[in-house]
């Protein structure tokens, strides 16, 4: 390619090539009208418009980087992480981690049944309540639960609501799920404290100005049904309950009909004075004194059972434990005794 | 910080104008020098090392690609006439064992050029090029009339192979209808309309190449036989297409 030297200036020299482009060029020693053949060409630098596209792509590839680890930790967080854990014990004990979204993301055998019952079995990224109705299948089919059986739910989560809800959740699909197959009681347990959490219905059903007597009373239909699981004693350790008695010297001084309400049910949960609840549960047998729920003495909780004259009392309440019965401080005595063993010696 | 924001300024108009740009190399050859020297680690000299040229060409872009975001202008200069050297150098390391005519031979003051025959006339050539030369210089007279020069045209020359192409077909039409160059030569006007709707050729891209567009429709008037003989063979080409 030839060039024709159209103008010289001190810095460089116009060209003019074979196909019409007029070019600056360095001029090395040319002089206009020249023919040149290889000149050094000036280069065609559009350095800002390349730097604008150079720090827009930059730019754009930032956010998008920042958007991918924002969403990134979103997800991890929501889906992968463990955020919760729900220790299953039936015997075999399993220990389910569960995502923010309660679907399940580990499952560990904790003891040897646990393992065993885990043999084979892939529950990752199920519904806990799916995986739980699944290993108690499971657990039925191997042997390890029966008629009669006890589930524990050990709900470790880092808020008390989510507890609640899980609790919830798991009590009722639970028992809809096993609804006439089999009659087995659900336990549900806070893993941080050891609290019980109780059923709504249950805690409706012990309001705190109720007899004593009706609560007992009530659990001898509800064992036979595993809609009313609550009414079993949830307690700190998820071995056998029998021992938890709130009777006698072996009382622990839990009370197992606690509402959740109250926190620490050790000794403000008494027939006495102002923390008197109503639910005498345990305390007749442990002392020679009359029943907390009278209206004698420094154990009356201000509500005269049987002054006014009507026998049938607690009309609001349940009607079981008032028929034929006058309603007063005999119940407490005699028939809490009974009764508030009951459930644990049926379930 | 006076004398920068100096620098600056004639930088700027410089920009503008030719002849101001032409100045300011002239005023500041002693550091395209010094920076020349840097490079080749010898003083460079005056009308036989290209590198100087090379550095002139380097200062002379810098001129077009300064703006104040760029930091200081001499810095930005010296960087820039580094590159241009390396580049350069690069370039020419494809050619490291070739001889320069220029090069003395043996003891005597005669160069490797002088010994060689040389089959071209010396004296055709240079009538060849003293016409040439005439001929650009009317060419750049008549530019003048459009307030047109050279080192615009350069400017505006399209950079893109499509863009050309466009370009030349504007030229074809006009080529196709002389009373178009007439009319350019007597209203001293660029009949873009008429070259856009006759050639096809977007409106748009013949308005912003104007300047390009007229030098070369001046060259396919009257005159300038050599210049259009040495364009003759690509317009060829384009008419094939």
């Amino acid at each position: 390619m030839s060039y024709l030297v159209m103008e010289c200036h001190p810095g460089y020299a116009v060209l003019l090539d074979e196909e019409g482009r007029f070019l600056k060029a360095a001029n090395l020693r040319y002089e206009t009208g020249q023919t040149v053949y290889d000149p050094v060409l000036m280069k065609e630098t559009p350095e800002r418009q390349r730097h604008t596209v150079r720090w827009i792509s930059s730019g754009v590839a930032a956010i998008a980087a920042c958007f991918l680890l924002f969403f990134g930790i979103g997800y991890y967080q929501n889906y992968l992480q463990p955020y919760s854990s729900i220790y299953l014990t039936i015997n075999p004990e399993v220990q389910m981690e569960l995502n923010r979204q309660g679907t399940v993301v580990g499952l560990t055998g904790t003891n040897e049944d646990g393992k065993t019952l885990l043999e084979g079995y892939d529950g990752k990224g199920k519904d806990k309540v799916t995986v739980a109705d699944e290993l108690i299948d499971r657990a039925i089919e191997m042997g390890f639960l029966s008629e009669g059986g006890r589930v524990s739910f050990s709900i470790d989560s880092p808020d008390e609501v989510l507890f609640q809800e899980y609790g919830t959740e798991l009590r009722t699909k639970v028992t809809e799920y096993l609804d006439g197959r089999i009659t087995i009681t659900i336990e549900i347990t806070n893993h941080q404290d050891g609290q019980g959490q109780e059923s709504p219905e249950n805690s409706s059903s012990s309001t705190p100005s109720q007899p004593s007597s009706s609560q007992p009373e009530s659990t001898l239909p509800s064992s036979s049904e595993p809609s009313r699981p609550a009414v079993t004693p949830p307690t700190s350790s998820n071995a056998t309950d029998y021992d938890d008695t709130d009777y006698g010297p072996n009382n622990d001084g839990v009370t197992d009909y606690t509402p959740p309400v109250s926190s620490s049910p050790a000794y403000t949960d008494t027939d006495y004075g102002p923390g008197n609840d109503g639910d005498t549960g345990y305390t007749p047998p442990s002392t020679s004194k009359p029943p907390a729920d009278t209206d004698y003495g420094p154990g009356s909780d201000g509500v005269t059972d049987y002054t006014d004259g009507d026998t049938d009392y607690d009309p609001d309440h349940n009607d079981d434990d008032n028929d034929g019965d006058s309603g007063y401080d005999d119940d407490d005595s005699d028939d809490d005794s009974d009764d508030d063993n009951d459930p644990d010696d049926d379930d | 910080m006076n004398d920068a924001h100096k620098i600056v300024e004639q930088v700027y108009a410089a920009k503008e104008d030719v002849r101001a740009a032409d100045d300011l190399i002239r005023a500041y050859l002693p550091f395209i020098k010094a920076e020349t020297a840097k490079f080749l680690k010898r003083p460079p000299i005056e009308g036989q090392d290209d590198e100087l040229s090379i550095a002139m060409m380097a200062f002379h872009e810098a001129i077009g690609g300064y703006s104040r975001t760029r930091g200081s202008f001499l810095k930005y200069a010296a960087m820039l006439i580094r590159s241009r050297l390396v580049d350069y150098s690069r370039r020419e390391q494809r050619h490291s064992r070739v001889l320069s005519l220029d090069a003395p031979i043996g003891e005597e003051d005669a160069t490797l050029g002088e010994t060689l025959a040389d089959d071209r006339e010396p004296h055709e050539e240079t009538a060849l090029r003293d016409a040439t030369r005439a001929e650009i210089e009317e060419l750049t007279r008549q530019m003048q009339e459009f307030g047109v020069s050279l080192s615009d045209v350069a400017d505006n020359c399209p950079k893109q192979q499509r863009t050309l192409d466009a370009c030349r077909r504007a030229l074809e039409y006009a080529k196709g209808n002389p009373e178009l160059l007439e009319d350019l030569l007597k209203t001293k006007r660029l009949p873009i309309g008429q070259l856009a709707t006759g050639s096809g050729v977007e409106r748009k891209t013949l308005e912003r190449h104007r300047k390009y567009m007229v030098a070369l429709l001046l060259i396919y008037t009257n005159g300038y036989e050599i210049i259009r003989g040495h364009l003759k063979q690509v317009m060829k080409g384009v008419a094939v297409r």
